[in-house]
């Protein structure tokens, strides 16, 4: 075991590639908590978001309208949610683990039906790298962000952005106000159904920019299923992360570091014994237990999470 | 008023189903007839439906303290490698000892793993949403190492990555004769599940632990002015939680594989949750919820085969009928239009 | 509940009312208009293919599979269907249900179904199966030849011995980009099928250049391309040129990393070189697509024949697929003869890995 394999640009940089789309869900499921709605459905958002924004790029050759598509398509999907969870007023976990079921299994039947045999094509329109030619040239931070994609630099920015939204500004406080406490939020005016709309949207388009980043930015293609979980590793980072943007950023780059870590140790020996390449998978998420447990102790949702809202008088 | 919400559904799936290229109806057809035809698929959707009865239950009567169990998948897991590790490794033992010790051997490991869930949230406070997600993921990969190339591998298991046999003593019967349903596979699994139910019911709600676990869930604060502490009640709802879902993985390998593979289980963590609340976190409810599911993952499989519908089309058109019935959507659409009323006077 | 209770109440109705009184299983069966007809018209083959739970878009062998089924239902104008098991519970009931309703040949995708096919086909005598890639195996886990099952096997080391060769050559002359003399292969998981691709390519390189680097890892995934790309970028920041990917939709991130950094790429089971091109420089071919075909062709000319049947170099049930021109003469021929030699029996490619990760 190096410390290179440990702490070398190579595992920095790929730390910041796998923790991206973890932070945009997270970023999603923050703004979404916050308001008092629970979106369980992140990880269908981000599916959604990496095939249609595949389709799009293939049928239009522009990354642009690529990523514009793939984040409508995660609009739309939270807009189901945000229906049946605000205006219908059911069970925000449920609703969030069928819309999950279903964008699995449209996606899937869209690629087959559409890419079936011979998957989706080479030469898809890609969201490209970031080159910061005087940066990269610095040694060691070069090699980590000399080269990043141009959507782990958007994240950063939407993670300082929403940060700053959500805890400086006016309409955040009346955001965070209608998820800790909606009967008074309401009383002094704020609409409550309405910012809880616009807080789902935003959630199922930041998941689905996740989504987008994994299919344009890195696989440049799209496979069933491609997301893994992220969806739902991004709904613990929330947590991990208190519900606040930076934090949630954090709680990605720890997740992060423990995915990129299981990849440079693969090789690596503890004395004379070879740890098993499986076991090795499991860092990520021991690291995650441990942090939370030894740095992060209780994390309080805001208080309406989940609640569905009654209006007075109807 | 509810059997229109599932029509709703069905007809928003057929639509899907025609854009496919197939026929809705014979589509229908096979799926309830793949599902409840005859006796032999009835116990064929009885075999789907008991792991999810299990780790539905698991979920339920965390959801009853508060607790968001996301883990039962792993708790399953973790039971079903120590059934399976317990019933090869004694193997030769008969069955009246075998059996009991993979039963505990089962019920324990997944209480046991969860119960760390509960410790860590009990103690330091981290959510149970973390440490369970976390779980799901760390015990597939043990699992591999276990069964690719780790201690549980079987010297000959051809490639195929799985445990050594569970003994005879320990395997479940089959309970139907086969001249009553030909090559029926339903096996005494389903009298466990049964008797896990009124064990769910009974612990619940006539016994007084039952009833703190339950005041925790309604309100920590006022059941810690009440003298109930929330955190050891934390610890026990998870291990009870885990206990169920180790059942369930005992009960697939017992009754089902007769050795632990890699890989098995897809989802039945995932879906308990849908069926936990569903069925509003009680007995009746999950056993029926899980039913639903159980309905569905056998007769998809037949409209597959006859119908030509591919896999994914059965998973949206589950997704769908899902939404609409936890949505309550027709029925929650009608209820508004009609202006202010009661809304637990439908359903 | 009360839903849930109706929605049940409604299927067994309905169930009831369309299908009461069947005996076990034979739900609306296909071949009931065939045999109806008086005309002694001849009542089509159905074949049956049952996927392990990869699902059919898994970029390996249960799409192969898939194909060869397309295929032989067209040029044989068979009937077929395929069932995508969910789950390895599924795998003994979806056989069963094509068993059932007396398909004439049920083919099993994978060798995690050895031994639901080995019951199955136990309980159905009357019916032939395959098994790709496995055998029937009893309940105690040993190989049990069944009269009525065909095991499909293939020697995937061979496959991998032959893009191994043509990857030596170009590291061994520093071809193209493969300027660091070292080359590289990523599995899914580590289990034997996967692990005989890599160990021919090993044993070829070892052979051919025995001063090229050689290194090896595992996504431990099948699906995940983000990780496929870490464990191709991670292994080209060692120096490797030439990535051979086995693992199935993760290995496209495998063969992403390599396009991304301009080196090159092996494909595996199909033949991948229009995945990216200029970059993937030939592909690992396992014909499972050919294993379905044949056998279905088999079956319908009844000269289906049960027990081992190898899938080799020998009957192109394995092989190289198409070079990218960057792949110089020298290097196709040396594949050529290697071919050559495994079909004489002169190289035995080995089975197990030489570099371990």
């Amino acid at each position: 075991m190096t410390w290179e394999q440990l702490i070398g640009a190579g595992v920095l940089a790929a730390m910041l590639r796998l923790a991206t789309p973890i932070a945009l869900a997270a970023l999603g499921g923050v703004i979404a908590e916050r308001s008092g709605v629970v979106n369980i459905a992140l990880e269908g958002c981000m599916l959604v978001g990496a095939f249609f924004g595949v389709v799009a790029a293939d049928r239009t050759h522009s990354v642009v309208v690529a990523l514009v598509v793939a984040m409508a398509a995660g609009v739309v999907l939270a807009g189901v949610h945000a229906v049946a969870a605000i205006h219908l007023r059911s069970d925000q976990i449920v609703s969030g683990m069928a819309l999950n079921i279903l964008a699995l299994g449209l996606t899937s039947f869209l690629d087959y039906q559409f890419y079936g045999s011979t998957g989706t094509p080479a030469d898809l329109a890609a969201v490209p790298d970031v080159e910061i030619a005087p940066l990269a040239a610095v040694p060691f931070i070069g090699d980590v962000i000399g080269h990043q994609n141009a959507i782990v630099w958007l994240t950063v920015v939407l993670v300082v952005l929403i940060q700053v939204f959500l805890f400086r500004t006016v309409p955040g406080l009346r955001l965070r106000a209608v998820g800790e406490h909606p009967r008074a939020a309401e009383t002094v005016g704020i609409a409550v159904r309405r910012t809880r709309y616009w807080a789902v949207l935003a959630s199922g388009l930041l998941a689905a920019l996740g989504g987008a980043y994994l299919s344009l930015s890195v696989a440049h293609s799209f496979t069933d299923g491609m997301t893994g979980g992220r969806g739902f590793i991004g709904l613990a980072a929330m947590i991990f992360g208190r519900w606040t943007p930076i934090g949630a950023l954090v709680a990605s780059l720890v997740f992060g570091y423990g995915t990129a870590l299981s990849f440079s140790l693969q090789g690596a020996s503890i004395g004379d014994v070879r740890v098993p390449v499986q076991l090795l998978s499991t860092l990520p998420y021991v690291l995650t237990i441990l942090a939370v447990a030894g740095f992060v102790g209780r994390s309080r949702a805001p208080a309406a999470d989940g609640i569905p809202y009654e209006t007075e008088g109807h | 008023m509810p059997i229109v919400s599932v029509l709703f559904a069905l007809a928003v799936g057929a639509i899907f189903i025609l854009a496919s290229g197939h026929d809705p109806i014979s589509a229908y057809i096979d799926l309830f007839r793949g599902a409840f035809g005859t006796p032999y698929d009835i116990t064929e959707t009885l075999i789907q439906t008991i792991p999810l009865i299990l780790a539905g239950l698991s979920v339920a009567v965390a959801f009853r303290t508060g607790l968001f169990n996301i883990g039962a998948e792993s708790q399953l897991l973790v039971g079903a490698v120590a059934a399976g590790a317990v019933g090869a490794r004694f193997g030769f033992l008969p069955g009246p000892i075998l059996f009991p010790m993979v039963l505990v051997a089962g019920i324990g490991a997944g209480a046991a793993w969860a119960a760390i869930a509960g410790y860590l949230k009990a103690a330091r406070g981290v959510n149970e949403v973390i440490t369970t997600i976390m779980q799901n993921y760390i015990v597939v990969f043990v699992i591999h190492w276990l069964l690719q190339n780790g201690p549980m591998t079987a010297p000959n298991a051809l490639g195929t990555p799985a445990s050594a046999p569970i003994g005879d003593g320990a395997v479940l019967p089959i309970i139907i004769p086969n001249e009553l349903v030909p090559l029926t596979r339903l096996h005494a699994g389903i009298f466990l599940a049964i008797l896990a139910v009124v064990v769910f019911w009974f612990v619940l709600w006539r016994t007084p632990l039952g009833y703190e676990l339950r005041a925790v869930g309604l309100g920590p604060r006022a059941a810690a002015q009440a003298g109930i502490d929330p955190r050891s009640r934390t610890v026990i709802a998870m291990a009870i939680a885990g206990g169920f879902a180790g059942l369930a993985g005992m009960i697939q390998v017992t009754g089902v594989f007769h050795r632990v593979f890699d890989g098995f289980s897809a989802g039945y963590g995932f879906d308990a949750i849908a069926v936990a609340l569903l069925g509003k976190n009680s007995p009746i409810g999950v056993v029926l919820a899980a039913l639903l599911f159980g309905a569905f993952a056998r007769g998809g499989s037949i409209m597959q085969a006859n119908a030509g519908v591919s896999a994914q089309l059965v998973s949206v058109i589950e997704a769908i009928v899902l939404f609409v019935i936890a949505a309550e959507l027709i029925v929650r659409i009608i209820a508004r239009r009609r202006g202010p009323k009661p809304l637990e006077a439908i359903a | 509940m009360k839903r849930v209770f109706a929605f049940l109440v409604l299927a067994a109705t309905v169930a009831a009312a369309c299908g009461g009184g069947n005996t076990a299983g034979t739900t609306s069966s296909p071949t009931a208009a065939a045999s109806a007809s008086p005309a002694p018209t001849a009542k089509p083959i159905q074949v049956g293919l049952v996927t392990d739970v990869g699902g059919l878009n898994d970029k390996s062998f249960n799409q192969a599979a898939n194909t060869g089924r397309l295929n032989a239902e067209k040029d044989f104008g068979l009937k077929t269907s395929v069932i995508e098991s969910k789950k390895q519970e599924d795998y003994v009931p979806n056989l069963t249900t094509f068993a059932q309703q007396n398909y004439d040949l049920v083919i099993a995708v994978g060798f995690l179904m050895q031994n639901a096919a080995w019951k199955v086909a136990k309980q159905f005598p009357n019916v032939k199966f395959a098994i790709i890639d496995g055998a029937p195996a009893n309940d105690a886990g040993n190989t049990e030849n069944l009269p009525n099952v065909a095991n499909l096997f293939f020697k995937e080391q061979e496959a991998g011995y032959l893009v191994g060769v043509v990857a030596a050559t170009m590291a061994k002359n520093k071809v193209g980009k493969a300027t660091h003399n070292t080359v590289c292969s990523m599995g899914g998981i580590p289990i034997p099928p996967v692990d005989r691709y890599m160990a021919g390519y090993q044993d070829a390189i070892k052979t051919v250049s025995p001063t090229t680097t050689i290194l090896i890892g595992y996504s431990n995934d099948f699906v995940d391309q983000q990780k496929g790309k870490e464990v191709g970028l991670n292994q080209i920041s060692k120096g490797c040129d030439i990535l051979f990917q086995v693992a199935g939709g993760s290995g496209l991130g495998y063969i992403a990393a390599a396009k991304e950094k301009g080196v090159y790429a092996i494909g595996v089971d199909v033949d991948q070189i229009d995945v990216a091109p200029g970059t993937v420089i030939t592909s690992a071919i396992k014909r499972v697509d050919k294993a379905v075909y044949d056998t279905s062709k088999a079956v319908k000319d009844g000269t289906f024949k049960a027990g081992d049947s190898s899938f080799n170099a020998t009957n192109d049930g394995v092989g190289y697929g198409k070079l990218d021109p960057v792949v110089p003469a020298d290097a196709k021929a040396a594949t050529d003869k290697a071919l050559a030699d495994i079909k004489s029996g002169a190289i035995k490619p080995k089975t197990d890995l030489t570099v371990k990760p």
